[in-house]
């Protein structure tokens, strides 16, 4: 491949990374309350239908954008309410969500296939899009990517300095200990399923809303599942979670790109790169680092008599 | 006075028997292989189906994203036992299937579109998209300056191959050196997807972006970069208006109307439609202003040449990207050749896998 | 004021647990038949369709019974998996290794009579599904690898590989490039009984839904594998072998999978081709949940599940539902079923807040 290449080749990977890396985000956020939400796929979708929704109808695509997060943020609730007031099973509820989300956007959406919306459009920064390289990679996007930079420092601030961040991480770690000593476990887990519901919501809209400006059948294509993937590699720690999700977007421009240039590699063979190299991360992640990052308490339920 | 009651006695039976031929209300099926909005192929045979549900006496109904095999079995008999009168079936893979139920219910006409197998009460249709494919190729053609047209294709079956390749050809008629490079995306519906793989043919050079997709992501992706694009399916110009040149397009109507016609008159039978221009199945779109008069008049003159049937796509010699002669020398490919295309001509860059 | 006091049950109500399950069915239809309201489909007669579509005749209850083949065969082996807390959500990409390594014995050995080419078919599709099974397992042991992720990315790996082999090595020479595998000889599809559409799977489904029984019931592994669910801590404790029946439980879900490919492969298509996918291993998440581990109520799931699938076609056809509610109905069934099962397990008072 040309190394000309490269330059766009990172841009792009920023660009296509920016989905994954608001969902998983949002799962990070979740999880470290000790709620396993497997639905991100369906929330997705959810989020993406109702952002192209509302920027059809309200024309504004920043509104647009918010309302696709709250409509993440709903579905999220349902998840919510099987396991924290029904004591569902989470891994099952949270599977059960992707069934439902999925069908209902692609149900929902259907009158709205093939159409176009108002969205988001690449705006350079103005005075960082003149850095020699690193402007086309990080400082010629949409707004919504220039978002997603300041997402996880502040991520990381919350949960390491702010009283809100520890007791959300205590309701993770050591639930009973935290609500003996009078923490509202409950509520903060309620907090992490709602904002990370909010967070993936606003990883779908971006779908619809900026990286094209279209709605259709299976918009995410999986992308859910990888932000799964993705916040184990990232040890539940919002800077890694940017590596592993520029890591992916990378992948997949870069399988394209290949076969742009006239690769003789089958592609169904360059397709399996992204997966591979999920579990490839994982793997090592997961071998070398005897599990340190995983909120103690991740997906179970507290009986409510505790 | 004898003679002229046989007469009007002759008169109205004709009349009764033109009547309830005309008047008999049919039930027309229809099986599609994906949701009708998201592949633009369902989406086309649909539009066909709405115009004949228009008409007088007609109901018609459909069933979408059938899986091949089984379900597709279940679902035509299930047609079939409600009493529908004639069924479409728009996917290869619904033909051993379709060929099942076919022999249970002779009475019923069934219709199978890309195969090849037929039955006294099973016939078979399709396009010749190729035919629009290659005029749009002219104009991608005439107004690419780098001399790169970039595809964005989905799966590397023998209509998308076949498509590719008169692209090319026609591409090659006004500009002899231009390459066709292509990306597989593997994916009938995936914008986000679509607009990645033409952003990677920009990044090669393109200037000029054509897709056998059904969204008009890789036409956003031009229209970003300010390039040109070729639709596909419908006009696509809506998405992206300063970069759409034209798009090859399909019009299932006559066609469908033709059958229901004759089903309905009796007069139907057994035989493999293949249907392109001369029969307005398919099409191209208006070109967009940005393409010179010169060109378009062109491009228009040879629509008719080929609509008249002066003039082939497929006409020899043409070798394929390893340099081997495939078709000979003025010799028309034929039918099945062109059926069972699985190799690129020569000007594109990528596999077929 | 008053409270709730949720207390959980010493033991959980056996009879309610039907009822919950009913409960569960009956809100998830009405809410599907609130949608269809608000969509103008008439709601009524589009329940009243699904249940004619799905069981009103014999020949709708044969086509549930033939769906239901495949989908009992990965409930079965994803159930096991969750007895043990194991999490196969790999059903999908099993199932397909499953009728890949079916499609080579196939292949490859298209002349030999069908009492060497069917069994070869079984024992391959048994051992690739398995082994498709067995390395996620193997990843979970070593490397503390989580199953979920690695059996969902397994499946779109397995996916692409058969897209990879039937457009390339395996691509039948007659027909036109489409990608699928040649027919199979008449040795290797598995026939249909007498004169019904059903296929003589229905067999093997017996057969393992008999076995696991007894495995269950009357082995000691099985006793160990009940037990190691409850609570894998003391299990472990106690010297129960937790390695050796993660590695067993994901191999043999793994191998039901494939023989469920295998059928379909074999008895339904006749050839191996992209559109034998159609989402039964996610289907078996939800049947396996809904029917825990016990072989007949997974059966009655899954043939109520096929069921659905089946009521739905008519439901497109008459009164033009998109495909995608499908998909809503099941996802309802299975939340409504969670949140159902609350009242099994807890029982709530009303108690004074002080």
């Amino acid at each position: 491949m040309n190394p000309e290449l490269l330059i766009p080749l990172l841009a792009a990977a920023v660009q296509s990374g920016t989905p994954i890396l608001y969902a998983t985000l949002g799962e990070i956020f979740t999880e470290k309350s000790g709620i396993l939400n497997l639905g991100v796929e369906g929330i997705m979708m959810i989020g993406a239908l109702a952002a192209f929704v509302s920027a059809k109808f309200f024309g504004n695509p920043i509104l647009a954008f918010l309302i696709g997060g709250c409509a993440g943020a709903f579905l999220a609730g349902i998840h919510g309410l099987v396991c924290l007031n029904f004591q569902g099973n989470q891994v099952v509820s949270g599977l059960a969500l992707t069934i439902l989300g999925v069908g209902l956007a692609n149900y929902l959406g259907t009158p709205f296939i093939g159409q176009a919306a108002p969205g988001f459009s690449p705006t350079p920064l103005p005075v960082l899009s003149k850095i020699p390289i690193l402007a086309p990679v990080f400082f010629n996007h949409d707004p919504l990517v220039y978002t997603a930079y300041l997402i996880p420092p502040a991520m990381w601030a919350f949960f390491r300095y702010t009283r809100w961040g520890m007791g959300m991480r205590a309701a993770g770690e050591y639930p009973r200990a935290a609500s003996a000593a009078g923490l509202r476990v409950t509520g903060y887990r309620w907090a992490g399923v709602l904002v990370g519901g909010y967070l993936v919501g606003l990883g779908g809209a971006y779908l619809s809303l900026a990286y094209t400006h279209l709605w259709t059948n299976g918009l995410s294509a999986g992308r859910g599942w990888i932000a799964i993937a993705l916040v184990i590699f990232a040890f539940w720690h919002p800077g890694r979670a940017v590596i592993g999700a520029y890591l992916f977007g990378g992948v997949m421009a870069f399988q394209l790109r290949l076969q742009a240039s006239g690769t003789h590699i089958p592609s169904s063979l360059l397709l399996m790169l992204p997966y591979a190299l999920t579990v490839m991360v994982l793997v090592l992640s997961s071998w070398k680092r005897q599990g340190t990052g995983v909120p103690s308490a991740l997906g179970i339920n507290i009986e409510p008599s505790e | 006075m004898r003679r002229a009651m046989f007469f009007w006695v002759f008169i109205c039976v004709f009349a009764w028997g033109v009547a309830s031929a005309a008047d008999t209300p049919m039930k027309v099926g229809f099986v599609y292989v994906s949701p009708i909005g998201d592949a633009g192929w369902s989406y086309a045979h649909d539009q066909g189906r709405l115009d004949i549900e228009a008409m007088d006496g007609v109901t018609t109904s459909f069933v979408e994203a059938v899986p091949e095999g089984p379900d597709s079995e279940r679902v035509m008999l299930n047609m079939a036992r409600k009493n529908y009168n004639l069924i479409f079936a728009t996917s290869y893979g619904y033909m051993d299937p379709m060929l099942k139920v076919a022999k249970q219910f002779p009475d019923i006409v069934f219709m199978h579109c890309s195969g090849f197998k037929t039955a006294k009460n099973m016939g078979n249709y399709f396009g010749r998209m190729y035919q629009a494919r290659y005029l749009s190729g002219m104009v991608a053609g005439a107004m690419t300056k780098s001399k790169i047209l970039g595809y964005v294709a989905a799966f590397p079956i023998p209509e998308v191959i076949r498509g590719i390749n008169a692209f090319a050809l026609g591409a090659q008629s006004m500009n002899p050196d231009v390459k066709v490079r292509v990306v597989w995306t593997k994916t009938w519906y995936d914008p986000a997807t679509e607009k990645e793989a033409a952003k990677s043919l920009l990044d090669v050079g393109a200037d000029v972006i054509a897709q056998h997709q059904d969204s008009p992501a890789p036409q956003e992706a031009a229209q970003e970069k300010g390039v040109y694009s070729v639709g596909y399916n419908s006009d696509m110009s809506k998405f992206a208006p300063k970069s759409h040149l034209c798009a090859p397009i399909w019009n299932w109507s006559p066609f469908y109307k033709e059958m229901m016609e004759k089903v309905q008159q009796g007069t139907w039978k057994s035989k493999s439609y293949w249907y392109g221009l001369e029969h307005g199945i398919v099409d191209i779109t208006p070109m967009g202003s940005m393409v010179p008069e010169a060109v378009q008049k062109r491009v228009l003159a040879k629509k008719d040449e080929i609509a008249s049937g002066k003039a082939k796509v497929f006409v020899g010699p043409i070798k394929d990207q390893s340099g081997k002669l495939r078709i000979a020398k003025d010799t028309p490919a034929n039918d099945r050749e062109l059926l069972g295309m699985t190799w690129f001509v020569e000007g594109v860059v990528g596999t077929t896998q | 004021m008053f409270k709730f006091i949720i207390k959980k049950r010493q033991a959980p109500l056996v009879w309610s647990s039907c009822l919950v399950f009913f409960g569960a069915l009956v809100l998830s239809l009405a809410v599907s038949a609130i949608m269809l309201a608000l969509q103008n489909k008439p709601p009524l007669t589009a329940m009243v369709l699904l249940f004619n579509g799905a069981f009103g005749s014999l020949l709708a209850i044969q086509d549930c019974l033939i769906k239901a083949v495949p989908i009992f065969l990965c409930s079965l082996g994803v159930a096991i998996a969750f007895r043990l807390q194991i999490w196969n959500i790999g059903a999908e990409g099993q199932y397909v290794l499953g009728a890949i390594g079916a499609t080579w014995v196939a292949l490859r050995f298209p002349d030999l009579p069908w009492f060497v080419v069917l069994p070869g078919m079984l024992a391959m599709a048994f051992i690739a599904g398995g082994l498709w099974g067995l390395i996620p397992a193997v990843l979970k042991l070593y490397m503390r690898a989580n199953e979920i992720i690695v059996t969902l990315m397994f499946n779109y790996l397995a996916i692409l590989f058969l897209d990879y082999l039937v457009y390339g090595p395996w691509k039948d020479p007659v027909s036109f490039g489409f990608p699928m595998t040649r027919e199979f000889s008449t040795s290797a599809i598995v026939g249909k009984i007498g004169h019904t559409q059903l296929n003589w799977g229905i067999i093997l489904c017996i057969f393992s839904g008999v076995a696991i029984w007894i495995f269950f019931k009357y082995t000691r592994l099985g006793y160990e594998l009940k037990a190691s669910g409850e609570n894998i801590k003391a299990a472990r404790y106690a010297g129960l072998p937790y390695h050796r029946l993660v590695m067993l439980v994901l191999f043999l879900s793994g191998a039901l999978a494939g023989w469920a490919g295998f059928l379909e492969a074999s008895s339904t298509i006749n050839r191996l081709q992209p559109s034998i996918v159609v989402g039964y291993g996610y289907t078996a998440i939800v049947v396996a949940w809904l029917a825990r581990l016990n072989p007949i109520s997974i059966g009655i799931a899954s043939f109520l599940l096929a069921g659905l699938r089946v009521g739905l076609e008519h439901l497109q056809l008459d009164l033009q539902v998109p495909a995608a509610f499908g998909g809503i109905m099941e996802g309802l069934i299975l939340l409504t079923v969670l949140a159902g099962s609350f009242f099994v397990d807890y029982r709530i008072s009303l108690g004074k807040k002080s």
